[in-house]
């Protein structure tokens, strides 16, 4: 078949290609050369290091070429280009072109890559004694990265996922017809991006995780050199504030991803025990204990096997969490689910060659470097350190093992799906760990490395203390705490606030700039707190009353947590009213209006605010919904929609039926001053008069008209006048009636006693099931600022931390 | 016995409860037989929903009731009764995922996990399901 298509750009294809494998190459070469010249011994003039560097140079312009060329025809909308077809649109705006570049497969192993590039890039020159061996592990990852991206067959195997591939190769179409016409590409557009896709999170969201991941790789390369020539002593300085960093970065990039959640997806909070949440979470707990057992080698010379262990457990996990997520193995179990490029085999690979070098490595030294063991004095300032790193790495054991059920069943052919109650599983785990870090956070900076006295110790200590306990007491019963580890939680997370301020003051007379643990331990003290507030007293207030109790159905079935909201019907939800405006339309989204009143002292209703959660319309991957949340100091109030009809509610349809969709509600006898009850509103009879407006009304002289005025207050005190009319045309009785549409209720005058003055009136209402409806939920979270301040404040302190490492270190690193 | 014997002992100890209690909360992919022959057992259950015996779910009564046919991978049908809001394009879901278990002839969920055509899926291709059941 020789088609001679029209209008392709064929040659930022070939150049990406060309520079995919120049990228493979010079990785290779750079590792090769680079594990030559750690075994020469002269430093100074090594020329197989000098072909190393050039060699990472190149591979690095290389990885940026391909960026650049990804990016250019993104940006030009090259559709002929399989990967740009498959993201992009013409229609996108630029700001989310970004997105496009990394919401491919592809795509996040070239960021992840570029990453790892600028941090070799800076190693390079600041590492001194560990560049080569340290280069040769980061180029030898980087091999392995690259050869993900080439894309070619080495006879049946396909080796990596290339993204310059065209849409007429690509396997899965080129068997469609519209790629035979040589002029395809005339009228051809893209598929676009996911429109979930399109916020700013994944703009920032991505290369913030991406360069956590990737500076997990500092340390570990660290490690492995340290092992590897036998330097045990001195790996541990330079990696240190590396270690700091991954821990800011992959920390702040996993609580973007919460904020994410809680924002924009309607999860019902910001963490949910996700497998895709928690392949990220276990590396970062890991690095977290492997940053303290690495402080305590270096003030005590102790627990070295333990330091490496941890270390280089992070960056495996790292691996393994992008086997997890990219392999597609948790199809049944997470919303997330990628699909499988059929590259698992290839991360396998990955993944089991750098376990397997590890663990030699660490088998051969491991009688050099377990010397010098924990020593047994339970009043030292390290053992608890190092108590606390194994809490941690028992906590994300725990996680890894439940999130691991896909894999389990791959590997025995059994047949386990997650736990039903997923959130109970990991809380009933997780809360007893996070409630022995927090004590330990609290307590262990004011025991002394070696050996304390524990009666000092505890003067110290008895302010905090006193503090902590008397916040407990108040607020188990102001927050209605009445659950034992929420309350140990509370007063151990709290407890570790105080100490750590108190540390701060005392210890360290306020020197900020020296408190960066101090910080970090209070951010994450606040983090505990914020958490435990936030979901263990948040409430779901959507709570339905009405309708069938469906109980009876089951014991455990009463999980009624949607409400329905008619269009204008007004109801009441927990301490709010609330009541649906309508839908705006803009673009792919539906805004759904809603108003929330509140009863102000007087007993009238305020309007205290309006929520718009979102239905994004998306034909090609289902619509999804977007919450909407109002930010008070003290509480959130987070709802979205979990149902609404689609298609345009079509208001003529019902207009048809049964009177214009009004059925009869109730009728009445009333005299001046009375009120009758509509099913939301209170009808007054204000006052009867005689009708002159004949013209509006169309009667002559001899006929005679009264009218009635109706004051209709509605649940939000708003008042509405109507007018009724009881019109007499020659002698036949002809009523006129009040029509008030937005409340959808009609007034018809029926009759008059002239004996005592009083009228007949029918009520009628328009009938809600036939009304425009929604579905929603919502939840109040309390206090949930607790958690983000201390987000803040943990990342604060890191950076703290960093500084403080790099003044004292004697390389200078970065 | 040195401490660090006892941690170390005390850390075995706690993985291995670990290990267990996720082995004893977990639930199992079954079938809808294996479900009625168990009544009362948690199960997970993939299935189809039965499009021409569409979905009943009145708001106006019970926001928080739908009810559904589920096909399972062994073509049993069975009646669902879902304890929550009717799940936004519940009939563009190309598979369902049912959490829960069966009463007197009925699967009673409380959970759905609904797969539509590849939804949050990097690589967005329709033709291809994100999970070729691994059931």
């Amino acid at each position: 078949m020789n088609i001679q298509y029209i209008g392709e750009h064929l040659l930022p294809g070939q150049f990406g290609n060309l520079f995919l494998v120049l990228s493979f190459t010079a990785a290779l070469l750079s590792c090769i050369a680079y594990y030559f010249a750690s075994n020469q011994n002269n430093l100074e003039n090594n020329s197989w290091k000098s072909i190393g560097r050039t060699a990472f140079y190149l591979h690095g312009l290389s990885v940026f070429a391909v960026m650049g060329i990804l990016f250019y025809i993104i940006f030009n909308h090259y559709f002929e280009y399989q990967y740009v077809w498959q993201h992009s649109s013409k229609s996108l705006p630029i700001r989310y072109m970004l997105s496009c570049f990394w919401e491919g497969q592809e795509g996040s192993f070239l960021l992840w890559s570029i990453w790892h590039v600028i941090l070799g890039f800076i190693l390079m020159r600041k590492t001194g004694n560990f560049e080569a061996p340290v280069m040769t592990v980061f180029s030898s990852v980087q091999v392995f990265l690259s050869s993900m991206l080439l894309g070619i067959y080495i006879g049946d195997y396909h080796l990596g996922s290339n993204p310059f591939i065209l849409l007429r190769e690509h396997p899965e179409y080129m068997e469609l017809p519209f790629v035979k016409v040589p002029e395809y590409l005339t009228n051809l557009d893209g598929r676009g991006l996911n429109p979930l896709l399109q916020n700013y999170w994944m703009t920032i969201h991505p290369p913030i995780l991406f360069l956590g991941f990737a500076s997990t790789l500092v340390p570990f390369a660290f490690a492995m050199a340290g092992l590897w020539k036998k330097q045990h002593n001195e790996w541990v300085t330079p990696a240190l504030p590396w270690t700091y960093f991954g821990v800011m970065i992959l920390g702040t990039g996993i609580l973007m991803g919460g904020a994410w959640a809680y924002e924009s997806l309607s999860f019902g909070g910001f963490w949910a025990w996700d497998p895709v949440e928690n392949a990220s979470l276990v590396p970062w707990l890991v690095m977290v204990g492997g940053a303290h057992v690495m402080l305590i080698y270096k003030s005590r010379k102790q627990s070295l096997f333990t330091a490496y262990v941890l270390v280089i457990l992070t960056f495996i996990l790292i691996l393994y969490s992008t086997f997890l997520t990219r392999s597609g193995i948790l199809g049944n179990t997470s919303v997330h689910a990628f699909t499988d490029l059929g590259m698992s085999g290839q991360l396998l690979v990955y993944l089991l060659f750098y376990v397997v070098i590890a663990a030699f490595l660490l088998i051969i030294n491991y009688k050099s470097i377990n010397v010098d063991t924990l020593e047994d004095n339970s009043t030292s300032r390290e053992f608890w350190m190092f108590i606390a790193a194994l809490v941690l790495l028992i906590s994300s054991f725990q996680i890894t093992f439940t999130t691991s059920i896909p894999v389990i069943n791959k590997l025995f052919g059994s047949n386990l799906a997650p736990p039903t109650k997923v959130v109970e599983h990991y809380n009933s785990w997780q809360i007893p760990f996070a409630i022995i870090v927090a004590l330990l956070m609290a307590l262990t900076q004011f025991l002394k490395y070696k050996q304390s006295d524990l009666k000092i110790t505890f003067k110290k200590l008895i302010v905090s203390l006193s503090i902590a306990i008397v916040v407990t007491a108040i607020s188990i019963f102001a927050l209605e705490l009445y659950n034992g580890f929420l309350i140990a939680l509370f007063f151990a997370s709290f407890l570790a606030i105080t100490t750590n301020i108190d540390y701060i003051f005392k210890v360290l007379n306020g020197e900020i700039k020296k408190a960066g643990a101090s910080v970090a331990h209070i951010g994450f003290g606040m983090i505990l707190l914020g958490a435990l507030i936030a979901t263990g007293k948040s409430r779901v207030i959507s709570q339905n009353t009405s309708g069938i109790d469906i109980s009876k159905l089951g014991k455990e079935f009463n999980n009624m947590e949607n409400i329905m909201l008619a269009k204008h019907d007004t109801l009441q939800m927990g301490e709010y009213f609330l009541s649906y405006k309508g839908r705006r339309i803009e673009g792919v989204n539906h805004y759904f209006d809603i108003d929330y009143f509140q009863r102000n002292e007087k007993g009238k209703y305020e309007l205290a605010f309006t929520l718009s959660p979102i239905v994004q319309t998306n034909p090609r991957m289902g619509n999804s919904a977007e919450p909407d949340t109002k930010h008070y100091l003290h509480k959130d109030v987070y709802t979205h929609i979990t149902y609404a009809e689609m298609e345009q509610h079509d208001e003529t349809n019902h207009n048809h039926n049964n009177d214009n969709g009004y059925k009869p509600f109730t009728s009445a006898t009333m005299a001046i001053g009375d009120t009758i009850f509509g099913s939301k509103s209170l009808i007054v009879l204000e006052k009867i008069y005689k009708e002159t407006d004949s013209l509006k009304y169309h009667f002559g002289a001899n006929d005679i008209a009264v009218g009635a005025t109706f004051k209709i207050i509605d649940i939000h005190n708003k008042v509405t006048i109507a007018n009724p009319i009881y019109l007499i045309k020659g002698n036949v009785a002809n009523p006129i009636d009040a029509e008030v549409e937005n409340m959808g209720i009609k007034l018809s005058f029926k009759n008059i006693h002239p004996d005592n003055g009083k009228i007949d009136i029918d009520l009628s209402e328009k009938d809600t099931g036939s009304q425009e409806f929604i579905i929603l939920k919502a939840i109040v979270f309390p206090y949930i600022n607790i958690l983000w301040l201390g987000c803040v404040i943990m990342i604060i302190g890191t950076v703290l931390a960093i500084r403080e490492r790099l003044k004292k270190s004697k390389f200078n690193i970065a | 016995m040195k401490k660090i014997h006892i941690i170390i002992l005390v850390v075995i100890a706690i993985s291995i409860a670990a290990i267990m209690s996720t082995v004893a909360d977990s639930s199992t992919y079954a079938t809808f037989s294996v479900a009625l022959n168990n009544e009362g057992d948690e199960y997970h259950v993939v299935g189809k929903y039965v499009k021409d015996k569409g979905i009943e779910y009145n708001p106006e009564q019970n926001a928080n009731l739908c009810v559904f046919y589920l096909k399972d991978n062994e073509n049993k049908e069975l009646k669902v009764i879902y304890n929550g809001a009717k799940p936004q394009d519940f009939e563009m879901s190309e598979q369902i995922v049912v959490t829960g278990k069966a009463e007197k002839g009925v699967f009673m969920a409380d959970k759905i996990l609904m797969k539509c055509p590849s939804k949050y899926n990097n690589t967005s291709d329709p033709s291809k399901t994100t999970n070729s059941s691994d059931t």
